[in-house]
């Protein structure tokens, strides 16, 4: 049975529309990311899916009832959903331990049963010995743990993450995510995780959707999102990319007048503006162009070269030293049309 | 040289500005309420005790039930009207922000007319529909119109709760925990709401309690005394030595009741956590209030605007009993009320309201910016309680202080506006210093500049809106001030208001509504759309 189903859900206040006609979907144990800049719609999908806001057409089901659709809008307390808020959301007058317990007891569980399993849970987050800490006391990663595990008490068919790792360190940031990856391996339940981090949206999601302006562009698997971008603005989103004016006859690229041929044969002949991500091309090789600038990241150097086809960035593994100006060879392995 | 310290430059600054501020403190404020106390311990040693058993008791009974009563229901008002605006929004709810502080720019004792005016026997109401309100006069609309009076204080105190501290995140996050509404209201917003009750509360009993100009206007006709008009019966109207006695012991009782009060809700508050600032949503739902929001508009119509207007009709009617339709008006009472001894003190009044909000609003920055750090928390705390001290015992504390040297002189009005003042202009001066980054400061002087440039380039432009805003509502209350005026005042020291009061007190009601028509609506005129726009964006 599919955890969640949107179908055609829209929001608007007023004039304004929020969400323009929302259709996607997560099986069980599905993580879906949600990709998009700020502004896009990311949260507002998300608070429709919890019941924060209302739909103005559309459905939404979760773990196969209809939560949102006509006639119908169930309260957030009655979805089998949880939410893990950008800005925690840890009411400020209860401890850790009565934060993750507060879902249990609205379940029903007795009070020393619920503080039992919330201090479990908080241990599962390691937040142990932290259980007496408020919020004013505790850290943002504390505060994401905290704010996580309460969520995690829900017991939820749908998990929703609005940007968790938004505030967080870098060290923290990975911590929270394996363990969103390892809750949902144990719960089997589905997440939709909102960011704006292509990074981070790669590398959680089993599904990453493309958002803009309330739309979605593109949904795909992690490979599909960041190697068949579907526009131009889809292919900046999801990483690293070059945009480059080249002309392919019989599967070979021709950049200016050098001919390099592609790894994986292109099907149409002619002109064509196509994405070329960092590491579809390497240095050395039949092309020249001119070194612009260089980069050092630590495992690879990123080198921007001048070519007759444009500006591109190449990643070469280790360290390399380019002088700007200096005439270098490289090679074009692999490259996706954009629409124009 | 060594980093982390303040140059010797800005150590001397800071020092003077400290002593600046503790000398205008203790000026003001510290002598003034230990000379208060004193002579309170004198008389009560003198067996001023009788002071109570001559009426005193009744006066601070009265006094103490109608704050309460008054207190319950603007609790009621003011927490209803945040709500709408803070959670039930929709259109119109930038407007009904500003609306609901209305009733706090019109002077007590105009409202307090305007009141008589509207739904009195012979007001509007009479008029329109033959319906007055029973027990207008007395201690029912001393109640009543308390409430509307003070309910503002309570709405901005809960309504920037609901939007900060019981952020409306923090009411999903236990809707999607499994809470209904019911429990989520219990478990998370009440308790996060509770300092903002209490506190509002604590503020809105003080003000009442406090108040002399509605008690002035619907208590003393009706033979009805509290400790303010007591206080003022007794000082101004009395030549009795044995009354001086009593109106000192009723002054110190009234500041005991007052701090009291803002102590106990000080203590009840303390445990809580402080407000985490964070951007709250708008839910922004439109339509969905569009029902309350008209009940809203029409308590404000009712309570504030019909009130005003009542006043400037019976200021243009020509006589007491004719209906204030066309025909009867008359420009005679504005041209009486502009004709005559009307200048001087309407030139005083705004001199001293300008003086006045200047000072205080220097004042304030400097002990704002003193009290940053360190001892912050107990200067903040002493400048609230100047605010809650009465009028009327800050009054009889300035005369027995300074009166010696300064009666019958403006400069005593002035020290007294300014130890009541001093507190306001602090709490917005203090809010937009700690708004202030200190790394724009810290930018400012590692560019080169010193910490007079960087004053005068850096903090005073980023600071000029709320300044402005403290200046304009410090000039206001000054304009609008009588508690303290009635008390203080003597000849050739009379403001607008206690000319105001001294002509209703006669009894010419049409003079009085055109002079209180032109005591209140230049001013509100003036200080409405500036106030809007410095509100929080």
């Amino acid at each position: 049975m599919t955890a969640l189903l949107l179908d055609g859900a829209r929001v608007s206040y007023g004039h304004a529309e929020i969400l323009a006609g929302i259709d996607l979907s997560a099986e069980p144990g599905e993580v879906v990311a949600l990709l998009g800049p700020s502004g896009s719609g990311k949260t507002t999908l998300l608070f429709a899916v919890a019941g924060f806001v209302p739909l103005s057409t559309g459905r939404i089901a979760v773990a196969g009832r209809d939560v949102s659709g006509p006639g119908v809008h169930e309260p957030p307390e009655r979805r089998d959903v949880a939410f893990v808020f950008q800005s925690y959301a840890l009411w400020p007058h209860l401890d850790a331990l009565e934060t993750v317990a507060f879902p249990l007891r609205a379940a029903g569980r007795d009070p020393d049963a619920a503080r039992e399993e919330a201090g479990r849970l908080l241990r599962a987050v390691g937040m142990a010995g932290l259980e007496g800490r408020r919020p004013a006391e505790m850290s943002g990663g504390q505060q994401q743990r905290v704010g996580l595990a309460r969520a995690l008490a829900r017991h939820a068919a749908v998990y929703l993450f609005d940007e968790p790792t938004a505030h967080l360190d870098a060290a923290t940031r990975r911590a929270v995510q394996a363990e969103v990856a390892a809750r949902r391996a144990d719960t089997g339940a589905a997440a939709v995780y909102a960011t704006h981090d292509a990074d981070e949206a790669l590398a959680v999601a089993g599904r990453v959707a493309l958002i803009r302006d309330g739309r979605l562009v593109q949904v795909g698997s992690p490979a599909e999102a960041y190697e068949q971008p579907v526009d131009r603005w889809a292919a900046e989103l999801t990483g690293p990319v070059s945009v480059l004016e080249i002309e392919v006859r019989g599967g070979i690229a021709v950049v200016g007048s050098e001919p390099s041929t592609l790894a994986e044969p292109f099907p149409d002949d002619g002109h064509h503006v196509v994405a070329v991500r960092p590491d579809w091309a390497h240095l050395g090789g039949p092309l020249t162009a001119v070194a612009v600038e260089s980069w050092f990241r630590g495992p690879h150097t990123d080198v921007r070269l001048d070519t007759p086809g444009g500006a591109i960035v190449v990643r070469s593994p280790g360290r390399v030293m380019l002088r700007p100006g200096e005439r270098v060879n490289w090679t074009l392995r692999r490259v996706w049309p954009l629409e124009a | 040289m060594r980093t982390g310290r303040s140059s010797a430059g800005d150590r001397r600054l800071k020092g003077a500005t400290f002593a600046l501020v503790a000398a205008a403190l203790l000026t003001v404020v510290g002598f003034p309420l230990f000379d208060l106390l004193r002579t309170t311990g004198e008389a009560l040693a003198d067996g001023g005790a009788s002071s109570y058993r001559s009426g005193g008791a009744i006066a601070v009974a009265n006094s103490v039930w109608t704050g309460a009563a008054a207190t319950a229901l603007a609790l009621a008002i003011g927490t209803g009207g945040a709500w709408l605006t803070e959670r039930v929004g929709g259109r119109g709810t930038k407007a009904l922000r500003a609306g609901m502080m209305l009733p706090l720019l019109v002077p007590p004792f105009v409202t307090a007319l305007g009141w008589t005016r509207a739904f009195g026997p012979g007001g509007l109401s009479d008029d329109a529909f033959g319906l007055t309100l029973p027990g207008l006069v007395g201690p029912l609309g001393i109640v009543v119109v308390s409430a509307a009076h003070v309910a503002p204080l309570v709405y901005l105190v809960v309504a920037a709760a609901l939007a900060s501290r019981a952020r409306p995140e923090l009411e999903w996050a236990a809707r999607s925990s499994g809470a209904g509404p019911w429990e989520a209201f219990r478990r998370v917003t009440l308790p996060l709401l509770t300092p903002a009750l209490v506190g509002g509360g604590a503020l809105a009993f003080v003000a009442s309690v406090n108040s002399f100009g509605i008690p002035a206007v619907l208590g003393i006709p009706a033979g009805f005394p509290t400790i303010t008009t007591r206080i003022y019966q007794d000082l101004a109207r009395s030549a009795d030595p044995a009354a001086f006695s009593r109106v000192v012991v009723l002054a110190a009782t009234l500041l005991v009741i007052a701090l009291l009060a803002v102590g106990a809700a000080d203590a009840a508050t303390r445990r809580f956590e402080p407000a985490r600032a964070g951007a709250s949503h708008e839910p922004g739902r439109a339509g969905r209030g569009s029902r309350w929001t008209a009940a809203a508009w029409t308590y404000l119509a009712l309570t504030a605007a019909i009130p005003v207007v009542a006043l400037v009709l019976t200021g243009l009617t020509k006589a007491v009993g004719l209906p204030a339709t066309p025909g009867n008006w008359t420009l005679a009472n504005f041209a009486e009320a502009l004709g005559g001894g009307i200048w001087g003190p309407a030139g005083r009044s705004l001199l001293l309201a300008g003086i006045a909000a200047t000072l205080a609003t220097g004042l304030g920055l400097a002990l704002a910016a003193v009290s940053r750090r360190g001892v912050a928390k107990g200067m903040a705390t002493a400048a609230t309680l100047t605010f809650a001290i009465p009028g009327s015992a800050l009054a009889v504390a300035v005369l027995l202080a300074w009166g010696p040297w300064l009666r019958d002189t403006l400069l005593l009005i002035l020290l007294a506006y300014l130890a009541k003042f001093w507190a306001l202009a602090h709490r917005a001066a203090a809010g937009s210093l700690g708004s202030l980054d200190r790394d724009l400061i810290r930018a400012g002087r590692s560019s080169g500049a010193g910490p007079f440039a960087v004053l005068r380039r850096i903090v005073v432009p980023i600071l000029r809106p709320a300044l402005t805003a403290a200046w304009l509502l410090v000039f206001l209350f000054a304009l609008h001030e009588l508690t303290m005026s009635s008390l203080l005042y003597g000849p050739g020291t009379e403001t607008l208001a206690v000319v105001t009061l001294n002509v209703q007190q006669l009894g010419d009601l049409t003079v009085t509504a055109a002079l209180a028509v032109l005591l209140t609506v230049p001013g509100v005129l003036a200080v409405v759309p500036l106030m809007r726009r410095e509100r929080r964006p």
